[in-house]
């Protein structure tokens, strides 16, 4: 995935990883964490905004700096490192708001036809899931890293 | 590997930050990790395609 990143940083565990989102509204810090669920080496993936001052996490918040794409490409980044080290790991990702699950979808959807040479991807619809087909409005979305 | 495999290699350099260890076995995005819990309840896994999972 050739489209530009931002830097990440992560603790030792490489569960959460901060970057900074940089644009017209200024420098915006983002987290994501990739969070253990009640099945065991299931994660669940959370990512929102942090306030540099009161250090209060908002995964409402839009922030429109402009910079969406490089921010998305920086969370599947957030992907690969965290599977690269946790490569059992499944993961699962919803939306904090409908709009926001659709940004994510239309983000996987981009990024599908190379995504799938290292992941399987699924979509959460009517209570059930299914392999991950564009155009398609999911609740939710289920990851598993390859084995080569 | 040189500038040109680093910039097309998918596994991103990440920095260790030890300050956000801090985070560690904090749940930051409760609400979400309610709604994975709930999925789980309600519907379950897909069918997985990796035989080691």
């Amino acid at each position: 995935m050739n489209i530009e990143k931002y830097p990440l940083k992560s603790g030792e565990k490489l569960e959460v990883f901060e970057f900074v989102s940089e644009g017209p509204k200024g420098r915006i810090t983002k987290i994501v964490q990739y969070a253990p669920t009640n099945y065991k080496g299931l994660y669940n993936l959370g990512f929102g905004d942090k306030n540099a001052e009161t250090g209060f996490i908002d995964d409402i918040a839009i922030s429109n700096n402009g910079d969406s794409e490089k921010v998305l490409a920086t969370v599947v980044a957030t992907l690969y490192a965290f599977t690269d080290k946790h490569k059992e790991a499944l993961i699962y990702a919803t939306g904090s708001t409908k709009s926001r699950t659709r940004l994510y979808r239309m983000g996987i959807t981009k990024y599908i036809d190379e995504a799938l040479s290292d992941f399987y991807v699924w979509g959460e619809i009517n209570d059930d899931w299914e392999e991950f087909r564009k155009d398609v409005e999911y609740l939710g979305f289920f990851v598993q890293r390859k084995t080569n | 590997m040189n500038i040109k495999d680093l910039k097309s290699k998918k596994t991103p350099i990440v920095v260790i930050d030890n300050s956000l260890d801090f985070f560690n076995d904090k749940v930051l995005f409760p609400e979400k990790l309610e709604k994975a819990n709930t999925m789980l309840r309600k519907i379950g896994l897909p069918k997985l395609k990796n035989s080691c999972s």
